[in-house]
């Protein structure tokens, strides 16, 4: 595999377009996906991926073939992610979710009570991982909401496949947690129960 | 709090049915495992955000908006020249405002266009033309340069020193056998025509010596037979007492003699 992508980026390397495109057309969606998770706001994902192809073009020479190619492509564009997310967390937008942030990661459904239930849900979840420490967080969105694999996310965050299993399981934990605390508060004890069946039914 | 178990049980990658068991005799697990259930559904109903068109157009023109750090590598030299294209320029700028690496590289070789020049020192053209080399000469006027003739005579002489030539040597070796048949024929011949030589010479003078010996003997004898001649005269008009000598036809004599005879008489 990642001989074929060493193979692609040289490709590329060369001026080759259609290496380019099918570059982009086989990680163009992953990494704006991870950038939509990380900013939550059309306009700055699709300025982060632009900025992170723009890296990945720039760089291409250092890639060797070593791991996986979107994981280097993520890896190079880290401190992007993180810049972005840390300044969104400053100014608190995640904290207050909106519906238009969330919108494009639901599945359109003709019922519109289930898509409001879903559409809550999705706020409370993204507000939930708003909370917990940034290292966690990271794993949890590559991870639940990317769906990039252990070995991926070890290689783009330079850790050992078991710290981003551990990682992961508690990042679950704190945003289960507090998910049911946030109800808690709101005084509805056991709506977080009848919450989650009412989503399971529409899922 | 849970008891640990559910987080070894991930670890370990059991199956939920095995963490349902688990969870099924433990208090605080199964509350835990209730919470990610419900979490992990949220996050499973989710889809990922639909890439826009227009972002992967825009994704597709990035080689034509910027280079790589190997294209900015090649693009610097002509960038330096001013030599780039108005394309390139722009792409090239892209990069570099990226790039910290390729921006320091770029600014001092750009950089090195705006030094100012040196400034030379006054003595400087003097010297320079005093050191410019002259008008080239021909190969003639080289060979006919009494120095260079000079020089290689003494080049010679010295390379002749230095070999140990000599022709006496040379001779002898020849004569007792010592040296190849080619440069004994040759030294032979050599030798031959300068006994020729020496012996022509020889005998020019040695005729040359006979001839003016010859002369000077003839001129010599002559004289002194002259001389004889005189004196024996001289004695024979004492004995006949004054009598001028006449010829044998009685008419005449010898001026001189009459000259001197008259002066004795006198």
């Amino acid at each position: 595999m990642s001989a074929e992508e060493k193979t692609l980026v040289d490709r590329c390397r060369q001026g080759e377009d259609d290496a380019w495109r099918e570059l982009v057309d086989r990680f163009g969606q992953k990494v704006y996906s991870v950038a939509y998770h990380f900013t939550l706001n059309r306009e700055d994902a699709e300025e982060l991926s632009q900025e992170i192809f723009l890296k990945t073009f720039e760089n291409l020479h250092r890639y060797d073939g070593s791991f996986p190619l979107v994981a280097w492509l993520l890896s190079i564009s880290r401190n992007l992610c993180i810049d972005r997310y840390r300044r969104k967390k400053r100014e608190k937008s995640f904290r207050f979710v909106s519906d238009d942030a969330v919108a494009p990661l639901l599945k359109s459904t003709d019922d519109p009570a289930a898509e409001a239930l879903k559409k809550e849900r999705t706020k409370l979840l993204f507000s939930a991982i708003a909370e917990i420490p940034e290292d966690l967080a990271e794993i949890l969105v590559l991870r639940d909401l990317d769906g990039l694999a252990y070995d991926e996310i070890g290689k783009m965050l330079e850790l050992p496949d078991g710290t981003v299993k551990s990682r992961l399981f508690r990042a679950r934990a704190e945003v289960a947690r507090r998910i049911r605390e946030r109800h808690e508060r709101r005084g509805s004890a056991g709506a977080f129960q009848t919450l989650a069946l009412a989503a399971g039914g529409v899922l | 709090m849970s008891c640990g178990e559910l987080e070894r049980l991930f670890l370990a990658g059991a199956s939920p049915e095995a963490v349902r068991r688990h969870a099924g005799g433990c208090a605080t697990c199964a509350r835990l495992n209730a919470d990610l259930e419900s979490t992990a559904e949220m996050s499973a109903g989710l889809v990922l955000p639909p890439l826009a068109a227009s972002l992967r157009k825009s994704l597709l023109e990035i080689p034509r908006r910027t280079v790589s750090c190997d294209g900015a590598e090649r693009l610097l030299p002509f960038a330096v020249e001013g030599e780039i294209g108005a394309d390139d320029e722009r792409r090239l700028a892209s990069h570099l405002s990226r790039c910290a690496a390729c921006a320091e590289a770029a600014e001092t070789l750009l950089g090195s266009r705006d030094l100012a020049q040196p400034i030379a020192p006054p003595w400087l053209a003097a010297r320079l033309t005093a050191a410019r080399p002259a008008k080239e000469r021909g190969l003639w006027a080289w060979i006919l340069d009494p120095k260079a003739v000079i020089a290689v005579a003494y080049a010679a002489a010295l390379l002749v020193m230095l070999l140990g030539f000599n022709p006496a040597d040379l001779a002898r070796r020849v004569r007792s056998g010592q040296i190849g048949e080619n440069t004994r024929a040759a030294v032979t011949v050599a030798e031959s025509s300068l006994t020729d030589r020496v012996g022509a010479l020889q005998e020019k003078i040695a005729r040359t010596f006979a001839i003016w010996k010859g002369r000077a003997g003839g001129y010599g004898r002559a004289a002194v037979s002259n001389a004889m001649m005189f004196l024996w005269k001289s004695s024979t008009t004492k004995e006949r007492g004054g009598e001028r000598s006449r010829n044998r036809d009685g008419r005449g004599a010898f001026k001189g003699t009459e000259m001197t005879n008259t002066s004795w008489r006198a």
